[in-house]
């Protein structure tokens, strides 16, 4: 039943919401989000005279963002035990998943790429945070399959003891729609739908790390149901 | 020969499938954010969104309230017919339903495609921000709606035995009817606020 | 064809379209002369009770436990009351 590692991978989602947090808060600075009108001036002095925390930040968030993947693992892992047959649900999980840690990752090093030569043209150290804030909010579309194969699965799953109950279904399905905004920061620099606004961020965020805290449970309660004997249900 | 309705323990029964009402609950509520947030930045701003509201199309939103009003009505009959095992007109009802919400599409483009070519986009200011997000997020809810109501059409295909299929009916109809709602919240906000 | 058309269904219809009707006329100036804003409220206050017509009646949550019911009470009251409040604070 591999309970013990299952549970590793669990706990491992509940490492990277923390540490992520903690990369991003305390330390990164980046809580409220710089606003995307800021001047490149403003910019570069958040990046100027905040170096280190900065990128010590960004090392933490991106340290954290490796524990996205044993979590979309486990997910699967429980995932298969709700689909019969070739369980291509469990695939797309897995597949989108572990595609979506690079939008974590990836705009950690932009960001430090900004962070690393501060006395560089201003210009291009809020090119560098463009395209940090861009690759971490607007890509919505791995996030989105992740979550609707996740509900499908749970929609499906015929088995006498469900291993998730089906609002989960419903609340994946919630959280796929509340990531679709994002995709529309391209067009704004200000109001709720960019970047810092309560549309492409406060909601996706709270609504994230939620979901994290939720499926964690399931997950949980999943595994260890998983390990009793079977007439002991 | 009516199919046996499952009531819930104590007093009501909860249309279709439980977990449904939780997405139905939350998709509203993100529109309750949605719209609360128009109405404050409207309120910062009146004097621009009711000078831009000027070139909305008033006719195609009314049309487009009483299409989906109409639809919601085949609907409820639809539900009402499978439940009496009238597979046939559930389905017909299912397919005016569905040709409701086509004609919502229609009107949409004609709509979007008179804005566009009097130069109206998504950045051209705050008022139309807000008018493509909410009504394009709308429009999503209704061709998703459109998808279900096809769905349920189909599933309804085998003519007996539809207590099998209630539950998705139902939980399809109050989706169906949730994106009513939604509508005649944004005609009032978007297109009737002065 | 009579059982559709005599039904509880389509008396909540025609009052739905009748009230369409009705916002249409407040928000085209009908009613408060010249002071449009009553007439906006009026707007949202009738689309609210539009929006319950359809939820108690189409989505049937008259018969619903009373907790289902309650979270849609509650939000109608909530989601309207902000929005005429942040209205009114506007004008």
């Amino acid at each position: 039943m591999n309970t013990r590692n299952q549970l590793l991978c669990a706990w491992c989602g509940v490492a990277f919401a923390i540490l992520f947090t903690l990369g991003f808060w305390p330390l990164s600075h980046f809580m409220p989000p710089p606003s995307p009108n800021a001047s490149a001036l403003d910019v570069a002095t958040m990046y100027r005279e905040h170096t280190n925390q900065i990128r010590l930040g960004l090392l933490v968030m991106m340290g954290a963002s490796g524990c996205i993947l044993p979590f979309a693992a486990v997910i699967s892992a429980q995932m298969k035990r709700m689909e019969d047959g070739p369980s291509v649900l469990s695939y797309l999980q897995l597949a989108s998943g572990a595609l979506g840690v690079v939008f974590f990752i990836m705009p950690c090093l932009l960001w430090s790429i900004a962070a690393f030569r501060p006395e560089r043209d201003a210009e291009l150290i809020q090119l560098m945070n463009d395209a940090g804030w861009m690759v971490f909010l607007m890509p919505f579309t791995t996030f989105m399959v992740q979550n609707i194969a996740i509900g499908l699965a749970v929609l499906g799953d015929r088995s006498t003891q469900p291993v998730f109950p089906r609002w989960v279904a419903y609340l994946n399905f919630w959280v796929a729609v509340l990531f679709l905004p994002g995709g529309l920061l391209t067009f704004f620099k200000t109001g709720p739908f960019a970047w810092n606004g309560l549309f492409a961020f406060w909601v996706p965020f709270v609504v994230f790390f939620t979901w994290y805290v939720v499926m964690f449970a399931l997950l949980r309660k999943g595994i260890i149901a998983q390990a009793q004997p079977a007439g002991a249900r | 020969m009516g199919v046996p309705q499952v009531a819930a323990s104590r007093g009501g029964r909860i249309p279709g499938e439980a977990g449904v009402w939780f997405f139905i609950l939350g998709d509203m509520v993100m529109f309750g954010l949605f719209f609360t947030v128009f109405v404050y930045y409207r309120a910062a701003d009146v004097e621009l969104f009711a000078a831009a509201q000027h070139s909305l199309n008033q006719t195609y939103g009314a049309l487009n309230t009483l299409l989906l009003l109409t639809s919601s009505w085949f609907v409820v009959h639809a539900v009402e017919s499978a439940r009496g095992d009238h597979a046939p007109r559930a389905r017909a009802l299912l397919a005016c339903a569905f040709l409701c919400g086509l004609g919502f599409l229609v009107v949409k483009y004609f709509e979007y495609g008179e804005k566009i070519r009097a130069g109206l986009t998504i950045t051209s200011n705050d008022f139309f921000m807000y008018y493509y997000m909410l009504t394009g997020i709308h429009l999503l809810h209704v061709t998703l709606g459109m998808g279900v109501l096809a769905y349920l059409w189909q599933r309804l295909r085998g003519g007996t035995q539809l207590g099998a299929h209630m539950s998705a009916l139902e939980s399809g109809a109050s989706f169906w009817h949730m994106v009513d709602i939604l509508w005649i919240v944004l005609f009032a906000l978007v297109y009737l606020m002065r | 064809m009579a059982a559709l058309l005599f039904h509880r269904a389509t008396a909540v219809w025609l009052l739905l379209v009748g009230a369409t009707g009705l916002s249409w006329g407040f928000g085209h100036g009908m009613g408060f002369g010249d002071d449009f804003r009553y007439g906006t409220v009026a707007v949202v206050i009738i689309a609210f009770i539009k929006l319950r017509l359809v939820f108690l009646e189409f989505m049937e949550l008259r018969h619903a436990p009373a907790g289902l019911r309650w979270a849609f009470e509650g939000w109608t009251v909530v989601v309207c009351a902000s929005v005429v409040f942040l209205y009114w604070s506007g004008t």
